[in-house]
C-alpha cells in the first residue's frame, strides 16, 4: 500500500465498513447480529491501520488530510466509543422491532466524520467532517421511529442542529473572508499579523455560538434534554459521548489552532459559558426524577468541565488540551457504562427509567448494581475511578493557567460537590430502597454484557493506572 | 453605440445597479417564502430567490457557480421540493400554514442581527485581505484543477455525507415490513 493510501486507510475502512454492513444485510437479510459483526470487523481493521501508522505525522491528498498522534488518539477513542455502542444497542432496538443494519451503518458514517474532523487541516474539510459526524446523530435520535418521543427529540435535535451548523458556517465564511485562506494554520498566521476588524468580531461570535450548540453549552443546550430523553437508551449514551468528543475536537481545531491569536477575545466568553454550563447543568439535574433526563443534564455539566480545559488551553496552558483528551476518554467509558446499565433495566419494551425503577436493584441484581455504582462514582469524580483523574487534570490545568481560570477551577470544584448529590442519590436508591413492585425486568444479553464489562474495565483501569493514557495523551499534543 | 460606464444621472455603475436590483429580488422573494401562507407559492417564490442569486453570481463574475446554481438548485432541488410538497399533502389537511406565536420576537431578533451584520461588515476594510487559495471564479479549468486538487477530499467526502443522509432518510421514511410490525 502506498504511503498516501496508508494515511487515509482508517477513514476509508470505516466508510467501506458502513457500506459493507448494508450489503451484508442485503445478502443475509433481517439478521440481528450479522450487521453488528461486519461493523465490528471494520472497526477492528481501522484500529489495526491506526496502530500500524505508529503515530507518525503523514500527509495525504495535497495536505487536506494529516494524521499524527492527535488523530490516532481521537481515532482509537472514536473506535472504542463506537464498539461499545455497537455492543449495547442491537438487542435493545431489536426487541422493539427495529433493524440493526441501518443503525450500525449510520454509526460508522458518524465515526468517519469524527476521524475527518480530527485529521482536517482546513475549514472546508473540517465543516464537512462535522456534518458527517452530526447528521447520523439526528437519524439515530429518531431511530425508534414509531415512538413519538423519539421522533420529537430527533426533530428538535435536527432543527436546532441545522440552524447551529448554518450559524457556524456563516462564522467560518467570515473568518475565511477576513484572513484570505481556509487553512487553519494559515488563518492563525494571518490573524497574528493582521488587526482585529468588526467582521472578525462577528465571525468569532458566530463561531462561538455554533460550536456551543454542538457541544451543548448553556445557553445553547435546549435541544439536549429532549433529544437525549426521546432516543433509545443506548443511542442516548452514544449521543452524549460521540458527537460531544467530536465537537470538542472541532473546538480544539478552531479555537486553539485557527483562532489562537485571538485567545484574549474568546477566552473570557468561553469561561463565562463554562461556568454557566456547569452550574445550570448540575442544578437542573438535581431536580430530575427520570434518570435518563438526569444524565442528559449531567452531560451538559460535563461539557462545562471540558470547557474549563479549553479555557486553560486558551491561556497557553498545554495541560488544558491533555485534560480535554483524557476527560473525553474517561467520560466515554463511564457515561456509556451508565447508559448500558439503564439499557439493562429496560429489559421489557415500553419500560421507563424513573429513579424508582432502580430502587432495590442491589438486592435483585447485585453485580449490575455494583457496576452502576462504579460508573456513578466515576461520574461524581471519586477516586480511584477514571472520573477523578479526568476532573483533576482539567482543574489542575485551570489552576496552573492562573488568573480567571483559577476562579473557574473553584467553580468546577463547587459544581463537582453539587453533582455528588444527584449521583449519590441514585446509589442510595440502588442499595437502600425497597425494590419496586412489580420489579423491573432486567435483561443482559451477551453483547450488552461485553459492553458493560468493557466500559467498567475502562473506568476502573483509567482510575487505577491513569499514566497508561496520560502518555498517549502527552504524545497526542506534542508539537 | 456603447453604453456609458455609469447610469446617466444616478452615477452608479451598471454592475452595481444590477447587483442592487437582484439583491432586492432575493430579499423580497425570500421574505415572501417565509411569510406566504400557501406552501406551493412559497416553493415557487424559492425558485425566484435562487434564480436571482444565480444572477448575482453572474454579476460578480462567477459564471460556473451561477451555472451550478441554475442546474442544481433551480433544476433539481426546487423541483424536488415541489414534488415533496405535492406527494406529502393529504386532502384532509389544509395547504395553509399555521403561524407561530413567536413570529414578532423572531422578526425583531432577525432584524437586530441583520443590522448588526450590516454595520459590522460595512465597517470592515476588506481591500487589504489577500486571497491566495481562491482560483479565478470564471475559469472552468482552474476551478476543476482546484476541485480535484486541494479540495478533492472535501469534494469526495461530501458524497459520503449525502450517502449517509440518504440511508438514514430512507430508513426513517420506510414503512415497516410485515415481519417487523410490532403489536400496539
Amino acid at each position: 500500500m502506498s504511503g498516501e493510501m496508508m494515511t487515509i486507510a482508517p477513514l476509508l475502512t470505516v466508510i467501506f465498513g458502513a457500506v459493507a454492513v448494508l450489503i451484508a444485510d442485503m445478502v443475509v437479510p433481517a439478521r440481528r447480529y450479522t450487521p453488528i459483526a461486519v461493523a465490528l470487523a471494520a472497526l477492528g481493521a481501522a484500529a489495526v491501520f491506526i496502530t500500524a501508522q505508529g503515530g507518525g505525522v503523514t500527509i495525504a491528498l495535497a495536505g487536506a488530510y494529516v494524521t499524527g498522534p492527535f488523530v490516532s488518539y481521537l481515532g482509537l477513542l472514536g473506535i472504542t466509543v463506537t464498539t461499545i455502542t455497537l455492543l449495547m444497542t442491537p438487542d435493545h432496538v431489536g426487541d422493539r422491532g427495529y433493524p440493526t443494519a441501518e443503525f450500525a451503518s449510520i454509526l460508522l458514517f458518524a465515526l468517519a466524520g469524527a476521524i475527518l474532523v480530527a485529521a482536517s487541516t482546513d475549514l472546508v474539510t473540517l465543516f464537512i467532517g462535522l456534518e458527517l459526524l452530526v447528521i447520523p446523530g439526528y437519524l439515530l435520535a429518531g431511530y425508534a421511529k414509531r415512538d413519538p418521543l423519539s421522533t420529537e427529540g430527533a426533530v428538535k435535535y435536527f432543527l436546532l442542529g441545522s440552524f447551529s451548523s448554518a450559524i457556524l458556517l456563516f462564522g467560518i465564511v467570515l473568518l475565511w473572508g477576513s484572513s484570505g485562506t481556509a487553512s487553519l494554520s494559515g488563518i492563525a498566521a494571518a490573524l497574528a499579523s493582521g488587526s482585529a476588524t468588526p467582521a472578525l468580531a462577528v465571525a468569532l461570535a458566530l463561531i462561538t455560538t455554533g460550536a456551543s450548540f454542538k457541544i451543548a453549552a448553556v445557553p445553547f443546550h435546549y435541544w439536549t434534554p429532549d433529544a437525549y430523553q426521546g432516543s433509545p437508551t443506548p443511542i442516548t449514551g452514544y449521543l452524549s459521548v460521540g458527537p460531544k468528543v467530536g465537537a470538542f475536537a472541532l473546538a480544539i481545531k478552531l479555537f486553539l489552532v485557527a483562532l489562537a491569536p485571538l485567545a484574549l477575545l474568546w477566552v473570557p466568553v468561553v469561561a463565562v459559558l463554562a461556568a454557566a454550563t456547569m452550574t445550570l447543568g448540575n442544578l437542573v439535574a438535581l431536580t430530575q426524577l427520570n434518570v435518563k433526563r438526569m444524565l442528559a443534564y449531567s452531560s451538559i455539566a460535563h461539557t462545562g468541565y471540558l470547557m474549563v480545559g479549553l479555557v486553560a488551553a486558551g491561556l497557553g496552558e498545554v495541560a488544558g488540551i491533555s485534560g480535554i483528551l483524557f476527560y473525553g476518554a474517561a467520560y466515554a467509558f463511564m457515561n456509556l457504562g451508565a447508559f448500558a446499565v439503564l439499557t439493562a433495566i429496560q429489559g421489557r419494551p415500553g419500560s421507563t427509567t424513573q429513579l424508582s425503577d432502580l430502587a432495590g436493584l442491589g438486592r435483585r441484581h447485585p453485580l449490575l448494581a455494583i457496576l452502576a455504582a462504579v460508573f456513578l462514582l466515576s461520574l461524581t469524580g471519586i477516586p480511584p475511578t477514571a472520573g477523578f483523574f479526568a476532573k483533576a487534570y482539567v482543574i489542575l490545568a485551570a489552576v496552573q493557567a492562573g488568573g480567571a481560570a483559577a476562579l473557574l477551577a473553584i467553580v468546577a470544584v463547587l459544581n463537582a460537590a453539587v453533582a455528588a448529590c444527584y449521583y449519590l442519590r441514585v446509589i442510595i436508591y440502588l442499595f437502600m430502597r425497597e425494590p419496586a413492585e412489580p420489579p423491573v425486568e432486567v435483561a443482559t444479553p451477551p453483547l450488552l454484557r461485553i459492553g458493560l464489562i468493557l466500559a467498567a474495565i475502562g473506568t476502573i483501569a483509567l482510575g487505577l493506572a491513569p499514566t497508561l493514557l496520560i502518555e498517549a495523551v502527552a504524545r497526542a499534543i506534542a508539537p | 453605440m456603447p453604453l456609458p460606464p455609469t447610469i446617466p444621472f444616478i452615477g452608479i455603475t451598471w454592475a452595481d445597479a444590477l447587483f442592487l436590483l437582484l439583491g432586492g429580488v432575493v430579499l423580497g422573494s425570500a421574505t415572501l417564502v417565509v411569510l406566504g401562507r400557501d406552501i406551493i407559492r412559497n416553493g415557487l417564490m424559492l425558485i425566484l430567490t435562487l434564480g436571482a442569486l444565480a444572477g448575482i453570481y453572474v454579476v460578480l463574475g462567477a459564471s460556473i457557480v451561477a451555472g451550478a446554481q441554475v442546474l442544481v438548485y433551480i433544476g433539481a432541488i426546487s423541483v424536488l421540493i415541489l414534488f415533496a410538497i405535492m406527494l406529502t399533502q393529504s386532502k384532509s389537511a389544509s395547504a395553509q400554514l399555521n403561524f407561530q406565536t413567536q413570529a414578532l420576537p423572531a422578526a425583531l431578533a432577525s432584524a437586530l442581527i441583520g443590522i448588526l451584520l450590516a454595520v459590522a461588515l460595512g465597517a470592515t476594510q476588506w481591500g487589504s485581505t489577500v486571497y491566495n487559495d481562491t482560483p479565478d471564479p470564471a475559469g472552468t479549468a482552474t476551478a476543476a484543477a482546484v476541485l480535484f486538487g486541494p479540495w478533492l477530499l472535501a469534494f469526495e467526502v461530501a458524497s459520503v455525507l449525502i450517502l449517509a443522509a440518504v440511508i438514514g432518510g430512507i430508513y426513517l421514511a420506510m414503512k415497516p415490513a410485515e415481519s417487523e410490525e410490532i403489536e400496539a
